[in-house]
C-alpha cells in the first residue's frame, strides 16, 4: 500500500483499477523508411490529421456548459493547428527528404517550431509553443493509434477506472470524462487550474498536483482517490478499502442529515443569532454556496481571476465576475487582489527575482497600492457590481493606518470617477480590513475605529505569529491554532470590534473547523465565513450549543500553559451535551 | 493587388485564440491574402504561420491581399485588427 498525498478536487470518494496514459509529449524512435513505402507514410499522417481534428471538434461539443469559455476557444484553435497547410506540407517535405516515418517527421517538425517559439520576446507568445506540442502530440498518438502500436488509448469504456497521467489537457479532460472515468490523478495542476475547474463542473472526484509521485502507480493497479483529504492510495489493504468505504458511506449519511438544518436559523440554544457565511473562490462554488444555505458571501477571494493568466483582467471582466456572485448571494464581502507570496500572478513566471521572504514581501494590499492602475480597475469593478446588492470592500493585510488612509483616498476618487462618467456605481460600500497581521491585532482598537468592519484572516495571523511557514514541513508541527498568543489576538480584535460597534468575522480555516466553533462562540464572535462544505457541520454546533455555557471555558483555555492541556479543555468544551443541562459543571 | 500596414493594437499581440478568429475570417474569402512581419511571411489562412510571425502589441504588419474580393477582404481584416479581435484592451 502506498499513499500520495496532492490537491483534492471535484467532488467525492472513488476506488477503481489505475488506467496509467501518457498525456504528456510522445516520442518515438528515429525511423528511416524505404522509399517505396513514403506515401503510405504520407497516407496514415492524412488520416491521422483528419481524426485528430474530428475528436477535437467532437470533444469541443463535449465542454460542459458551466466550464470557462477558454477552453472552448483554445480547443477551436487547437482544431485550426491541426488543420493547418503548411503544418501538414511541411510534415510530409520532411518524410520525403529525410526518407522518415510520419512520426519521426512530426517530431523533427515540432521541435523546429518550438524552437522558433522558443526565441520570441514576447513571454505570452512564448508559452504558445505548449499549444503546438500539445497537439502535434495528439496527431503523433493518432498515428501510432492508426499502426496498432497504441492500445491503451482506444474507445475503452472506462467506468472501472481511475485515470492517472503526467498532465491532462482540457480535450483530455473531457473526453475521458466522456469515457466515464471515476476520477483522476494528475502530477500537474493546482486548486485553480483548467483540469481543477473541469473537475468542479463535471462533478468528480481527482487529485492533481502529485508533483511526480504517479511514476509510483503502476497500470492496472487498485487506487482509491479522496478528493476530500487529496489522498490517493495505491493498492489500499483490505482494512483501509472498508475505511473508506465506510467514510464515503459516513460522507453520504451526514451530508443527508445535515441538509436537513440547511433552512434552519442558526441561532444557538440561548438565542443567539450567529451569521454563518461562505468563502468562495471559483463561480462554481456559488452554486456549493447556495446549497449550504450560506446567508452570504463573507470572503470572495477575487485572486483566481489574475492567476494563470498574461494580463489583469479587464474591468468588464472583472465586473461580471462580481456581479455574477452578487446576484446569486445578495451579501458579499469581496476582498481586493490578495496576490504576492505563496500566490502570484501567473504562476509566478513573470516574477523576475524572487523575495527572500515572500511571505513579508510585497503582496495584498503592498501590492495594489503600487499597481494603482489595476487597484483601481478592481475597486471601478467593485463599486459598480456594488448596484445588485450588499457588497462590502475587504482589504487584506493592512499593517498600519496610513496604508487604510490610501486606500480610502483611491476608493474616494474611483467613486468621483465613475459619477463623473456618469456610470451607475455604489459610492457607500463598507471598507473593512482583515486583521491578520499581528500589528493590526494587537491595535485592533485603532483599526476598528477606521474600518466599517474588521474580519480575522487566522491562517496569516497564526503564521506571522508564531513565526512557522505552513507550507514548510519542517515547521508545520509548531502551528497551533490554540496558541495562547493567537487566541490573545483574536479575542482581542473581537472585543475591539464590540467596543466601537463594529461587525467582526472569522474568515480563515478556524471558522470551517466545527472543532473551534464552540471555543469561539464562547471568544464573542458572531460572524463565521467558511468552506461552504463545512459550513452545515458547524451550523450544527452552533444550534447545539449555548453561549452563556460555553464562555467559562475561554479564559480557562487562554490561559492554561500546557498545549496537550489545551487540547484536553477544548475536547470537554466540545464534548458536552448542552441540552442536557447538567452537564455545566466543569471539571 | 491591395496592401498596406496594419497594427496589432491588442494586448497579447497574435495569440493562438486571436490567430483562430483570424484564419476564421480570412478563410472566408477568395482571395491569397499575406501577412508580413519584416523577414517572416505568413499566409493569412493558416494559424501556424501566423503565430509564428511573433506579432505582439504596437508590431506594424504588412497586410498584402491578392485575389477577386481583395477590396472588402482588405477592409474586413482590418477592422478585425482594429476591433483588438473583440478583446477587451
Amino acid at each position: 500500500m502506498i499513499l500520495l498525498q496532492g490537491s483534492g478536487v471535484g467532488a467525492g470518494i472513488a476506488i477503481g483499477t489505475a488506467f496509467v496514459t501518457d498525456t504528456a509529449a510522445v516520442e518515438s524512435s528515429f525511423e528511416v523508411i524505404e522509399h517505396d513505402r513514403l506515401t503510405t507514410e504520407v497516407e496514415l499522417l492524412d488520416l491521422a490529421l483528419k481524426r485528430t481534428a474530428e475528436t477535437l471538434r467532437k470533444t469541443r461539443t463535449e465542454v460542459p456548459e458551466d466550464a470557462p469559455h477558454e477552453i472552448a476557444a483554445f480547443l477551436e484553435a487547437h482544431v485550426l493547428m491541426v488543420e493547418d497547410e503548411t503544418l501538414r506540407e511541411e510534415t510530409v517535405n520532411i518524410v520525403y527528404r529525410e526518407s522518415v516515418s510520419a512520426e519521426t517527421a512530426l517530431m523533427i517538425h515540432r521541435d523546429d517550431l518550438i524552437k522558433v517559439f522558443e526565441s520570441m520576446e514576447d513571454e505570452y507568445l512564448r508559452s504558445k509553443k505548449d499549444d503546438v506540442s500539445q497537439v502535434i502530440s495528439q496527431i503523433h498518438r493518432q498515428l501510432l493509434v492508426l499502426k496498432g502500436e497504441d492500445d491503451k488509448r482506444t474507445e475503452q469504456d472506462l467506468s472501472e477506472y481511475i485515470v492517472v497521467a503526467h498532465e491532462l489537457t482540457p480535450a483530455d479532460t473531457v473526453s475521458f470524462t466522456n469515457l466515464k472515468m471515476r476520477a483522476f490523478v494528475t502530477d500537474l495542476g493546482s486548486r485553480i487550474s483548467h483540469v481543477a475547474i473541469l473537475a468542479r463542473s463535471l462533478k468528480i472526484p481527482a487529485v492533481v498536483g502529485l508533483h511526480g509521485e504517479v511514476r509510483h502507480i503502476p497500470h492496472g493497479a487498485l487506487v482509491a482517490v479522496d478528493s476530500h483529504t487529496g489522498q490517493v492510495i495505491v493498492n489500499p489493504d483490505e482494512q483501509t478499502l472498508e475505511e473508506l468505504t465506510r467514510r464515503h458511506q459516513e460522507y453520504d449519511r451526514q451530508h443527508q442529515q445535515l441538509l436537513a438544518i440547511r433552512h434552519l436559523n442558526s441561532i444557538t440554544l440561548d438565542e443567539h443569532e450567529i451569521t454563518l457565511l461562505a468563502n468562495v473562490e471559483l463561480p462554481s462554488e456559488i452554486d456549493t454556496a447556495l446549497e449550504s444555505g450560506a446567508s452570504g458571501v463573507g470572503l470572495y477571494r477575487t485572486e483566481y481571476l489574475f492567476m494563470n493568466r498574461a494580463q489583469s483582467p479587464s474591468e468588464e471582466e472583472q465586473y461580471e465576475s462580481y456581479r455574477q456572485v452578487v446576484q446569486a448571494l445578495d451579501n458579499v464581502t469581496i476582498r481586493t487582489l490578495d496576490l504576492g507570496a505563496d500566490k502570484q500572478v501567473d504562476g509566478g513566471r513573470r516574477q523576475g527575482k524572487v523575495a527572500t521572504n515572500p511571505a513579508l514581501g510585497v503582496r495584498a494590499v503592498r501590492f495594489c497600492l503600487r499597481s494603482p492602475d489595476m487597484f483601481r480597475t478592481q475597486l471601478r469593478a467593485i463599486l459598480r457590481a456594488a448596484v445588485y446588492g450588499n457588497v462590502q470592500c475587504m482589504i487584506p493585510m493592512l499593517s498600519n493606518l496610513e496604508e487604510l488612509a490610501q486606500v480610502k483616498a483611491t476608493v474616494a476618487r474611483v467613486a468621483n470617477d465613475l459619477r463623473k462618467e456618469n456610470i451607475e456605481h455604489n459610492s457607500t460600500v463598507p471598507i473593512g480590513g482583515m486583521i491578520e497581521v499581528p500589528a493590526a491585532a494587537i491595535t485592533a482598537d485603532q483599526f476598528a475605529q477606521h474600518l466599517d468592519f474588521l474580519s480575522i484572516g487566522t491562517n496569516d495571523l497564526i503564521q506571522y505569529t508564531l513565526a512557522i511557514d505552513r507550507v514548510d514541513d519542517e515547521v508545520n508541527y509548531l502551528y497551533d491554532p490554540l496558541h495562547p498568543s493567537v487566541l490573545t489576538l483574536v479575542k482581542h480584535t473581537i472585543d475591539a470590534g464590540r467596543k466601537f460597534d463594529k461587525p467582526v468575522s472569522l474568515c480563515g480555516e478556524m471558522a470551517s473547523d466545527s472543532n473551534y466553533t464552540r471555543l469561539l462562540l464562547g471568544m464573542g464572535l458572531r460572524i463565521f465565513s467558511m468552506d461552504p462544505a463545512t459550513l452545515l457541520e458547524v451550523k450544527q454546533v452552533v444550534m447545539s450549543s449555548s453561549v452563556e455555557q460555553v464562555v467559562g471555558y475561554v479564559s480557562e483555555i487562554i490561559n492554561c500553559q500546557n498545549s496537550l492541556k489545551r487540547l484536553e479543555l477544548l475536547e470537554q468544551l466540545n464534548r458536552i451535551d448542552l441540552t442536557d443541562r447538567s452537564a455545566k459543571a466543569f471539571a | 493587388m491591395k496592401s498596406g500596414n496594419i497594427q496589432v493594437s491588442n494586448k497579447l499581440g497574435l495569440h493562438a485564440r486571436s490567430a483562430a478568429q483570424l484564419v476564421r475570417v480570412a478563410s472566408g474569402f477568395e482571395s491569397e491574402i499575406k501577412l508580413i512581419n519584416g523577414a517572416k511571411s505568413a499566409n493569412a489562412k493558416g494559424i501556424m504561420g501566423l503565430m509564428m510571425l511573433a506579432a505582439t502589441q504596437g508590431t506594424e504588419l504588412e497586410l498584402r491581399i491578392d485575389g477577386p474580393d481583395e477590396t472588402i477582404a482588405y477592409e474586413t481584416i482590418r477592422q478585425l485588427f482594429e476591433s483588438r479581435f473583440g478583446e477587451d484592451e
